[in-house]
């Protein structure tokens, strides 16, 4: 019996201590720097615009936000770019843009700017936050303080006037979570429409893909996020883009479940050939993305 | 694909009372930070030959143990065949992959069949071994009400066995999924023409 103990000790132990010890953190693609470049960054990006799509100085505002999960007892500083007129939020529709798990805000500004050209030059306000532990936000990545941080983004927009009928939010890949979430279950502001651009189901099904098996997400990873399940409870308008060649996010299992699983009034899909993850923009052109955009909010 | 953490577990069965100890590194080859590299899944054996022809073994897997989850193998090797002249044989080694996390409770249990032939080319024993390795999932659905597509996984293997006087290492490579193409996926496998994974692992065993 005591050599029992002797052998199975330190595997309970190790088995009970291991709570610091899980995947979630090599789930989060955060990367840091000193400064954003904005127009200025040439590091790796998926597309970079011509000058006819620049924003102009005057409109570009950086700024930091103070986030708080609930079970938090003190706040985190992230970082947030609004581009528009601050004082026009109270009458502007605006755009929260929930970017992807790649890096920082200077990789997804492109995208921010042709938001922001949609219908005519800076025609909508966009606004986009770094969540914790990316860019230049402090912390550590986590599912919690990622919905605290767009939400830290709302109450921004809110406290400036914006109200939930002037509200479309964006997710993007990973961003798609919050997406979904803060749609689903609102704090500061409901959306009044969603967009999900390659978005993915949940974390069991990535699990499941990556296993082939059916395998509990709880095998890898703490996080709880399922978009396919809180799509359910929203009933705003949704419109929903993925790549037919996206290697990352399965069009099928990821993107198809979300939108498959919208039961609201009204949803569009559109489906891109050919554009793998991160291509929508250039595959679909441009003008074509802003258009079918610009549509989808104006309906 | 990832499911495959572990070589082949016994392939040539123990002499009866005979015991070892084996530690396992490996798993299938990834794409990472721009270069290639096998998932490091680690794993410790005990084996017991119960008779001649039987070995009973049990292993831990000691990488998902650090990450909350209790995973064993359990199953025996069984020797179906043996050709004396050419130093051939084969065994059969059924077993079950059990999986159980501490942080929502979930358990799984997968079985697996291995078939391998091995021959012996040394007088200490040393044998290669060529096989398969087929994972059984029970499971019709996925999550959200998917349905899950393959329930059998066939994965061919070869290994070499050099057996010393005390300790044993052991390589094996697996081409593992072979069938089932390796993308669109979260995890950048590395297999052959976009199917499957390729896997590399190493043992190393201690006898008594």
């Amino acid at each position: 019996m005591k050599k029992i103990i002797f052998y199975f000790y330190p595997i309970v132990l190790i088995f009970l201590i291991s709570s610091c010890a899980h995947l979630d953190s090599n789930l989060y693609n955060n990367k840091k720097i000193t400064e954003y470049k904005l127009d200025n960054y040439t590091d790796v990006n998926d597309f970079n615009l011509d000058s006819t799509y620049r924003i102009q100085d005057s409109l570009i505002h950086v700024f930091t936000l103070q986030s708080k999960t609930n079970s938090e007892s003190s706040s985190t500083k992230i970082y947030a770019i609004y581009i528009g007129k601050i004082t026009s939020i109270n009458t502007d529709t605006v755009i929260m843009y929930c970017h992807g798990n790649k890096w920082h805000m200077d990789f997804y500004w492109q995208r921010a700017k042709l938001l922001a050209n949609i219908g005519g030059k800076n025609n909508y306000g966009v606004l986009m936050i770094d969540y914790r532990g990316y860019g230049l936000s402090e912390g550590n990545p986590s599912e919690d303080g990622m919905y605290a941080d767009v939400d830290a983004g709302l109450q921004w927009l809110k406290m400036n006037g914006l109200t939930d009928n002037r509200l479309v939010i964006y997710g993007f890949s990973l961003g798609s979570s919050s997406a979904c979430e803060l749609t689903a279950n609102p704090r500061s502001l409901t959306p009044s429409k969603v967009i999900l651009e390659a978005p993915f189901a949940s974390t069991a099904v990535m699990v499941q893909d990556g296993s082939q098996l059916s395998m509990p997400s709880s095998f890898f990873t703490n996080a709880k996020i399922d978009n396919a399940e809180e799509i359910k409870k929203i009933n705003q308008p949704l419109m929903w883009i993925h790549g037919t060649n996206d290697l990352f996010l399965n069009i099928n299992t990821h993107g198809q479940v979300v939108f498959n699983n919208h039961k609201g009034l009204y949803k569009e899909a559109y489906k891109i050939t050919g554009a793998d993850h991160g291509e929508i923009p250039p595959k679909l052109g441009y003008n074509n993305y802003m258009e079918a955009i610009k549509l989808f909010i104006r309906k | 694909m990832i499911f495959s953490c572990t070589p082949s577990r016994i392939v040539r069965p123990l002499e009866k009372g005979n015991k070892l100890i084996t530690a396992h590194l490996g798993g299938p080859l990834i794409g990472f930070a721009e270069t290639t590299i096998p998932i490091q899944f680690t794993s410790v054996m005990y084996a017991q030959g119960v008779s001649d022809k039987l070995t009973a073994f049990e292993s831990l897997h000691t990488t998902s143990l650090f990450f909350g989850v209790f995973q064993t193998d359990i199953g025996v090797c069984y020797k179906m065949y043996y050709n004396d002249k050419l130093k051939l044989g084969i065994s059969a080694t059924p077993s079950l992959n059990i999986a159980f996390d501490k942080w929502e409770s979930n358990l799984k249990i997968w079985p697996l069949l291995d078939v391998n032939a091995y021959w012996e080319i040394t007088q200490k024993k040393s044998f290669f071994y060529a096989g398969v390795n087929n994972w059984f999932e029970l499971a019709n659905n996925k999550a959200h009400e998917q349905v899950q597509v393959n329930n059998w996984f066939i994965n061919p293997q070869l290994g070499f066995n050099y057996v010393r006087k005390k300790w044993n290492y052991n390589i094996e490579t697996k081409y593992l999924a072979p069938t089932i193409k390796n993308e669109p996926n979260v995890v950048d496998y590395r297999g052959i023409n976009g199917y499957g994974a390729l896997g590399i692992y190493l043992g190393f065993t201690r006898t008594f």
